[in-house]
């Protein structure tokens, strides 16, 4: 029971932040039909935004180590607050780098109808350009944040369950927080605003939303901008409960993601929320003795779900053109 | 001599890599893009080095003499089909994007397995492969490679004249067309992907000897990638698509080396800068040239490669 418990907690926490990177690819998706590969590569820029603006400093290694970019006693060190700043502002800049990956390596092929899959190989150019920069920026070490970013805030929470302890760490409630927080603001925008309309306009159909007057490419640059937004600050999420584990730090995620999306259905909102939550918690249930082949769950489930359903478990039936 | 004992290595990975390129190709054929080929890869590269180093097997290397490779591409080969056939046939239902996805899903599976096992030497991998047929250098594994690209080339281009190949094509312009023509394209699509597969497997079994070691990092995601895009930057339309994608790309990091750090991140500017300015790949950028040319031969010019009856 306890370790039920356990479980469920662990997978609702990394599963809520596998939710809202995967939001991050099925925005794209659902506006653009192509799948954004240099995500998982705006993931890990984001963590390493907020590192940057937290520590400001590298070592080790890389072309700007050593160089105190933001010394001890500029306003991101400290408390909760600021760290929350930090994160903020590192998820805006990868939002702004999305922005600029949309209009050097995606734009120009779409005003020409190119087939989706170059789009594919031009955004794993980009991955390779981001993940490599960041190598020869930094080095390729693993770095950890600071242990008390959050502040003054208790380092857990501890149930006695049964004679038994259930621990809830401060990071796994603050990571479930914001993203259930990020979802339900997202799902406010998309569903109630002007905004949400008309980004689903043009995700249904872009000729009709153009002569409709709303203006395509401005919705394209908001959906990246978004994208990259929620990569970034799942980027920092995550590092904050393990560590910024290097420039590849994001591909694995990157992966899983594409997992996660197509589980709940290519798309579709609400389908990368549970998909998120689906492989999270199927991950957090495999027995310790089988923990290596964690791994291999997300695809397990990924492989399992394309044969019975290949919509997804809340995507729509594809429309087969005669 | 001396020319090869430099380039040796660097031509032989690129006929090496222009095959795997080239085992994109055939599901291509067929309308598929599978990114299965790393898994199989990896397959048939296990499969050779477990043979070729594994002490179970020390009677089988004795009996067989030098004749033990060509049997390691042959088990490559069979196993490949058979994981091709048991994949294929639920996958293929899948189309485009999905299809893709599941491939890579597959990879992936095969890869923790291949971390895990202990029979493929966990995280760590097999090595000290012995050197195929006795080489004493690496160049001399062109004798291998160069007759493998020539005999796939010709099948390649066999086919493509074959009711098979025309079976193929017709499913990649249009699968419910060709259905309704009474061609079953299930079995089609199977049939191009098995032959994919076991491409891959094979090179993958000459490749495990070549590279003296095998170990999980041979079948990743990133070769999935790497494959693609020998096939899209070369040309997907023509069978010398892949292959020059893959003998280019392959080459790209050798004739970087003075740029060190910074190659993987030029590498990856030109897989942006190919994507967006050759959609039809460097073959297809090519054919458009020579029709754009004063025309010296009847004027209609020439079919992309890859439509060629």
């Amino acid at each position: 029971m306890t370790d039920l418990l356990q479980n469920l907690i662990n997978g609702l926490a990394i599963g809520s932040v596998y939710a809202i990177f995967a939001l991050g690819y099925t925005l794209v998706f659902s506006i653009l039909g192509i799948i954004n590969f240099a995500h998982g590569a705006v993931f890990t820029l984001g963590a390493y935004f907020t590192y940057t603006l937290v520590v400001g400093q590298f070592e080790n290694n890389g072309l700007i180590k050593g160089l105190n970019l933001f010394p001890v006693g500029s306003p991101f060190h400290g408390s909760a607050w600021a760290f929350a700043a930090a994160a903020l502002i590192g998820a805006v800049l990868s939002g702004l780098i999305a922005v600029v990956i949309e209009r050097l390596a995606f734009r120009p092929m779409r005003s020409r109808g190119a087939d989706p899959l170059l789009a594919l190989v031009s955004s794993l150019g980009v991955a390779l350009v981001i993940v490599n920069l960041i190598q020869i920026l930094v080095g390729a070490e693993s770095y950890s944040f600071p242990g008390d970013i959050y502040g003054d805030l208790k380092p857990a929470i501890i149930l006695h369950v049964g004679g038994k302890l259930v621990v809830v760490r401060t990071v796994q409630v603050i990571i479930f927080a914001v993203s259930m927080l990020l979802l339900l603001v997202l799902g406010y925008v998309i569903g109630r605003t002007r905004v949400g309309k008309a980004l689903r306009a043009v995700a249904e159909n872009p000729g009709t939303a153009s002569l409709l007057g709303i203006s395509v490419s401005r919705f394209i640059v908001i959906t990246f901008f978004l994208s990259g937004f929620l990569g970034g600050l799942a980027g920092t999420l995550v590092s904050t409960a393990f560590s910024v584990a290097g420039p590849y730090f994001g591909v694995a995620y990157g992966l899983k993601g594409l997992a996660v999306i197509v589980l709940g259905g290519l798309g579709s909102i609400p389908g990368a929320v549970v998909g998120g939550l689906v492989i999270g918690l199927f991950e957090a249930f495999v027995p310790a003795e089988y923990s290596a082949y964690k791994e291999a769950v997300a695809f397990a489930l990924l492989f399992v779900i394309l044969l019975l359903r290949p919509q997804g478990l809340l995507g729509r039936a594809q429309v087969q053109k005669v | 001599m001396d020319f090869l004992q430099t380039y040796g290595f660097l031509i032989v990975t690129m006929l090496q890599q222009g095959l795997l390129g080239l085992s994109l190709y055939f599901p291509l054929m067929a309308g598929q893009l599978s990114l299965a080929s790393p898994g199989f890869y990896a397959l048939g590269g296990y499969i050779a080095a477990i043979i070729l180093t594994q002490p179970q097997f020390a009677g089988w290397r004795d009996a067989l003499g030098n004749w033990v490779f060509p049997v390691t591409w042959l088990l490559a080969a069979l196993a490949s089909a058979l994981l091709g056939l048991i994949v294929g046939v639920p996958a293929l239902r899948l189309r485009g994007i999905y299809l893709a996805l599941a491939t890579i899903a597959f990879v992936q599976i095969l890869q923790v397995l291949s971390l895990n096992l202990s029979i493929t030497g966990g995280a760590i991998g097999l090595f000290g492969i012995p050197q195929a047929f006795g080489f004493g250098d690496r160049w001399q594994y062109i004798w291998i490679f160069l007759p493998t690209v020539i005999v796939v080339l010709l099948f390649a281009h066999k086919l493509q004249g074959s009711r098979v190949g025309r079976a193929f094509r017709a499913i990649r312009e249009d699968e419910l067309a060709a259905d309704a023509m009474g061609i079953p394209p299930t079995r089609y699509k199977v049939m191009a992907f098995v032959i994919g597969a076991v491409l891959a497997g094979v090179v993958g079994a000459m490749s495990a000897p070549f590279l003296n070691t095998w170990n999980a990092r041979q079948g990743t995601f990133d070769a999935s990638i790497a494959f693609l895009a020998y096939t899209l930057i070369g040309g997907s339309r023509s069978m010398w698509g892949p292959l020059l994608g893959g003998a280019l790309l392959a080459s790209l990091p050798e004739l970087l080396r003075g740029l060190a750090d910074w190659r993987l991140v030029i590498n990856g500017l030109v897989l942006v800068v190919a994507s967006l300015y050759l959609p039809q790949g460097i073959v297809g950028a090519l054919l458009r040239l020579r029709r754009k040319a004063p025309p010296k031969r009847p004027a209609t010019g020439p079919a992309p490669l890859g439509d060629t009856p």
